[in-house]
């Protein structure tokens, strides 16, 4: 069985992957031309290499569909909270840095921890008998963020996009959403909690500990960590080895 | 995948005579059953019971586009029905349904189950409510072929007295009352108090700090809320720390759990020490202790544990379970409490006393088995 690797389809991400790759002498030939979604490492048999969305991907490892994939940080952890047992995270690839973060309006002087927000969720609950809204795409995040910080007193609500347009819109009084240099939410009005960075999130290779691994695909993998453990500076394969059942 | 029981007919006729006997009981006591729709309107436990209960419920949208929750208790339905009937008070209601509720990380176990629960809607008299629900928890037990089981129990009133008794600032009380059983979480906050050293902000600075702030929406707050928080805040910076003993103090009343009578005592020794009088709570506990001696449960088989916090946040003071053992060990088979916020939050007018208590009849039918086998 082939060893099945899923690399971001578009964008900076896929540069910057592709690029990563390549500095670890592994040059990816698509083979269903140039616009194609198919693709394998030249010189490197066994590996096939799949372009999908960098949310897929992370899908697609939780639920073991794949064996081996780039994304974020943050997506692999929103599509398997705990990891364990699901997920071992490889290596950090040094791109793609954001940060998922908790946003409240600038309106808002008197909130700048989430002690603060803990507070105004708790006067907010019992003056109006309901729950403060948390806009985000991000729900297995915030919920084991808020509740590592004691808040009970809130209630998600799903956001597709332009989650930092939620508060001014109406739609929620807070966020949890990701951000590079912070500008989107300044400009919208909001500001993230001094205590309030949920993850410092980058570009990882990571395997999913629930796909079929056979002897073939762990020799496979065995080799492609080889090539890529002169570039990471440390052996990366007995990690993973260990994980797999 | 989630465990999902199927019931062969001992298992369902089991439950079916175990229910009568139960409805039985709690119709001879004066509670009238009812049985709410199991399909029910996704907000009133999500607005209620906060996220935590809200990631264990499962929602559904139906075809017009209305949310939907199986619901994953039967509590808020009646006292949902109690409110929007006018029921007249104080109300005495009954259930046997089934319950959902989503396993995270607990695969193993049943994502439905059966309750059968009592609800005490508006008797003024808290400790008269008190021994009747623990006292009808009891003989539903003893009912059943339990007689064996233990009495865990903890009350929030008890520490809310203890925080109102310090010399603090409200907002402060506020906190250590809501987050008083986490871990921890004294020392932190201890550690955020101020050092007396900041002057509290005028009103007049607080108002000009909002209006520099042209691009913020008041997101679901309004201008005088956030200005009188923003001024507390500032005050609580510039307020003295809280005295060294009495934190220590708070540290180790958090921690007490034991037996009832060992737990008790410890607690007066720590308050004498430190020169806290809390004389209402302790004779309101002690009058407590006497009447579950008084309904046949020894206090050998009495916990108290200060930290006691059940994770439906609508309980507001005394909370129990109820333990008893089947062949894998103990097992808790009851649990319950008051909720005196529960009815104004669903719409009630005015606050409601209010106090219930669910079985989970599916383990004391495996605690019952396992009575007949040791």
């Amino acid at each position: 069985m082939a060893l099945t690797l899923a690399i971001p389809s578009k964008g900076r991400l896929k540069e910057a992957c592709d690029a990563w790759f390549s500095a670890a002498g592994l040059k990816l030939e698509l083979t269903a031309g140039a616009r194609g979604y198919r693709g394998a490492f030249a010189g490197l048999p066994g590996v096939d290499v799949m372009l999908l969305s960098a949310g897929e991907i992370a899908s697609s490892l939780a639920a073991g569909d794949i064996h081996m994939g780039v994304s974020g940080e943050d997506l692999l952890r929103e599509a398997a909270p705990e990891l364990e047992g699901r997920m071992h995270l490889v290596c950090p690839m040094g791109f793609g840095f954001a940060d998922v973060v908790v946003a409240v309006s600038e309106y808002w002087i008197d909130v700048s921890t989430m002690a603060d927000l803990d507070d105004v969720c708790a006067a907010y609950a019992r003056t109006h008998h309901k729950r403060l809204r948390v806009a985000t795409k991000y729900a297995q995040l915030t919920r084991g963020f808020f509740a590592h910080n004691g808040i009970a007193d809130y209630r998600i609500v799903p956001s597709a996009g332009a989650t930092e347009a939620a508060p001014a819109a109406g739609l929620a009084e807070v966020i949890v959403d990701i951000t590079t240099t912070g500008s989107t939410l300044k400009a919208n009005g909001l500001k993230v909690l001094d205590d309030g960075v949920i993850l410092k999130s980058q570009a990882q290779l990571a395997a999913s500990l629930s796909a079929d691994w056979d002897a073939q695909t762990r020799a496979t993998v065995e080799a492609l960590l080889g090539k890529l453990s002169a570039a990471a500076g440390s052996a990366l394969y007995p990690a993973l080895a260990s994980r797999l059942k | 995948m989630a465990a999902l029981p199927f019931y062969d007919t001992a298992d369902i006729s089991a439950l079916n005579d175990q229910a009568v006997i139960l409805l039985k009981l709690f119709g001879a006591r004066g509670y009238t059953r009812q049985e709410p729709s199991i399909l029910q309107p996704a907000e009133i436990f999500l607005d209620r019971s906060g996220e935590e209960i809200r990631r264990r419920t499962f929602t559904l949208t139906d075809p017009s586009g209305d949310e939907l929750a199986l619901r994953p208790d039967l509590t808020i339905p009646i006292c949902k029905h109690a409110v929007d009937s006018g029921a007249s008070l104080p109300a005495r209601l009954s259930y046997n349904g089934l319950a959902f509720r989503y396993q995270p990380n607990r695969p193993e176990r049943p994502t439905q189950f059966f309750q059968a629960g009592l609800e005490l809607l508006g008797l003024a008299d808290a400790a008269a409510g008190e021994g009747e629900i623990l006292g009808l928890a009891f003989e539903s037990l003893r009912a059943v072929g339990i007689q064996d089981f233990e009495l865990r129990f903890g009350d929030l009133a008890l520490f809310g007295a203890l925080v109102d008794a310090l010399e603090l600032p409200t907002s402060w009380r506020e906190r250590l009352k809501r987050n008083f059983w986490r871990a921890g979480y004294v020392e932190t906050f201890l550690r955020r108090l101020g050092d007396g050293a900041e002057k509290a902000p005028s009103r007049a600075e607080v108002e000009a700090a909002l209006d520099a702030q042209t691009l913020g929406a008041p997101a679901g707050r309004t201008r005088e809320d956030v200005i009188a928080r923003a001024m507390e805040r500032g005050a609580e910076a510039a307020a003295l720390r809280l005295d060294p003993a009495i934190a220590g103090v708070i540290t180790k009343l958090f921690g007490i759990s034991g037996p009832v009578e060992e737990a008790m005592r410890e607690t007066r020794a720590l308050l004498a020490a430190a020169n806290i009088k809390l004389d209402g709570p302790l004779t309101a506990m002690d009058a407590r202790l006497k009447a579950i001696a008084a309904l046949g449960l020894d206090l050998s088989k009495v916990r108290f544990t200060a930290h006691f916090g059940r994770n439906m946040e609508y309980y507001t003071g005394f909370v129990f379970e109820l333990w008893a053992k089947d062949a894998e060990g103990p097992v808790q088979v009851a649990g319950g409490g008051r909720y005196d916020t529960l009815m104004q939050s669903l719409g009630a007018a005015k606050p409601v006393s209010a106090i219930g208590c669910a079985l989970r009849t599916e383990r004391l039918l495996a605690a019952r088995k396992f009575t007949g086998v040791a």
